[in-house]
């Protein structure tokens, strides 16, 4: 019988948790400690955050499926990793502090076979001076309930501007030098001015898009060059038209460094320090990794071993110039070089770095986005190493055969840019591969445009209207669910 | 220069017979992506 450990229960956690569950044996445990409660479908926090979707359609609670399905569920929150068990025993362990209910932190050694560190980001809002969702007129579509604080303040601002002569300011992007998740923040941005438009105020509103990306388009991944109806066009043209086309001004290169009330800080590629005044702003903070310790059967410290910020996993991490990073050089495996058993899918694993081209201001501030990890990715690594686990269980021996580069997956990236059945909109993108491959597709940016477009129009938002109903059904673990692809 | 969406371009994008074509269309050539897989990158 073998235990298997899964920190964390968002997309890659419940996804790993999900498919060892169908192909395991009741006699093998599937045990998934996460601080939440409930499992929320991330990418549709933008329509919690405009008011058009409620947190409760995105989200339910874990325990009463994890129940059902037969998967061991603790609520509780990581302290410490300890590989190599301790003194007492060499079994490896993580130690975890509930934090709800009579058993609130109490804290609780838990032994495993095989560990999935699924923790994904930890949103680092103070890495960012007086950013905090609900304050300073900043806000968030992060988690659902930031999304629905961000949704109570629009529509307040929407009100007050309704009843009045009052023009009001609306910044959304970027909160940090080296955030990341454009993706959410354009997908917002497109939504807000819909709902400006649909509720008749969007005239009285200036919207402004800032953003740590050199280029409009650059969304984390060096922009691309993609197929748009029978042309090819640069990712950066794609979103420089929308914008245009909304009235959206845009700020980029900036790396915000402070909040107060009603005004970012920021600092440009040229150096200059600026700043932007703002009645309502949604800004995504910098993900950092939790800051977890390891300990060896000594309670020697390791953390080196296991943690680089984020989990060390199968990629190369040597320092190198952008001009000689490679595909090669991002993980296939999610498997932590120390500890075979441990594995670190999704957003937990440390990136070897960048995927956008890094530029500091002439300040010697780097300001540019850090790699993004959107759904589709995270659920792919996650399955993957679920099967390289249900293997080695089988085999007896680790077995590392399932594979999945980003430098060799696609994405689909469906950015919903208005919400309504007939007056909706979205922007559909593809990717092949996530991570540009320059040596494979020297000629079209490192990507393959068969399977690199972009379309723009009602159809999108069906899609993502189809998909956010598709990945309930699929993590509610309904019938058939499997057959939903990640 | 910033290429615009043109009054033509706008209308096909909410003309709903078209966009259902569409969504068909993109719903494939999205699973087709999904669906021709993934690997490593090393030999």
């Amino acid at each position: 019988m073998s235990i298997i450990l899964i920190l964390g229960a968002g997309i890659a956690g419940h996804t790993a948790a999900a498919h060892l569950r169908r192909k395991l044996s009741k006699k093998h445990e599937v045990l998934v400690v996460s601080p939440n409660r409930n499992y929320q479908w991330v990418p549709s926090n933008i329509w919690v955050g405009i008011g058009r979707m409620k947190s409760e359609e995105v989200y339910f609670p874990l325990a009463p499926l994890y129940k059902r399905k037969g998967i061991g569920y603790k609520q509780g929150k990581v302290v410490s990793f300890h590989p190599e068990g301790d003194n007492t025993s060499s079994k490896a362990f993580v130690k975890i502090e509930y934090v709800f209910g009579e058993d609130a932190g109490i804290q609780e050694n838990i032994s495993y076979d095989f560990l999935i560190n699924a923790t994904g980001p930890k949103l680092a809002f103070e890495l960012t001076e007086g950013l905090n969702p609900g304050t300073n007129k900043a806000y968030s579509v992060c988690t659902y309930e930031h999304a629905n604080h961000a949704s109570i303040a629009l529509h307040q601002l929407i009100t007050e501007i309704k009843n009045s002569e009052k023009k009001a300011k609306i910044l959304i992007g970027t909160g940090h030098a080296k955030a990341t998740c454009q993706g959410a923040a354009f997908e917002y941005i497109l939504n807000v001015e819909k709902e400006l438009v649909r509720l008749g105020v969007r005239n009285k509103v200036e919207l402004t898009w800032i953003s740590n990306e050199f280029e409009l388009g650059d969304f984390g991944m060096d922009g691309m060059l993609l197929t748009y109806g029978k042309t090819t066009i640069k990712s950066s043209e794609m979103v420089e038209m929308v914008f245009a086309d909304r009235g959206i001004k845009w700020i980029i290169g900036a790396g915000v460094s402070k909040i107060e009330n009603g005004i970012a800080y920021y600092e440009n590629l040229a150096g200059e320090y600026k700043s932007e005044t703002f009645d309502f702003a949604m800004l995504i903070p910098s993900f950092s990794g939790h800051g977890f310790k390891a300990f060896d059967k000594n309670e020697i410290d390791i953390t080196d071993k296991l943690f680089k910020g984020f989990m060390i996993v199968d990629a190369d991490y040597s320092t190198k110039p952008y001009e000689e990073w490679t595909v090669q050089d991002w993980p296939e495996t999610y498997q932590n070089p120390s500890y075979s058993n441990i594995f670190a899918p999704g957003i937990a694993f440390a990136p070897p770095h960048a995927i956008s081209k890094p530029r500091k201001s002439k300040n010697g501030t780097d300001i540019f986005p850090s790699p993004p990890r959107t759904g589709m990715p995270s659920g792919i690594t996650a399955r993957l190493v679920a099967e390289n686990i249900i293997d080695s269980i089988k085999k007896g021996n680790i077995s590392i055969e399932h594979k999945g580069s980003m430098g060799n997956m696609g994405a689909a990236c469906i950015a919903s840019a208005g919400y309504g059945m007939t007056k909706g909109s979205g922007i559909s993108i593809t990717t092949f591969p996530i991570v540009p491959d320059y040596k494979k597709y020297p000629e079209s940016q490192g990507r393959d445009l068969n399977k690199t477009f972009g379309d723009i129009g009602l159809a999108g938002h069906w899609l993502k209207l189809t998909l956010h109903y598709a990945f309930i059904y699929k993590a509610k673990m309904k019938p058939f669910w499997w057959l939903i692809p990640e | 220069m910033i290429p615009i969406i043109t009054k033509a371009a706008h209308s096909k994008m909410q003309n709903p017979f078209i966009q259902l074509i569409k969504y068909v269309y993109l719903s494939l050539k999205i699973l087709k992506i999904v669906l021709g897989g993934h690997g490593g990158t090393r030999k």
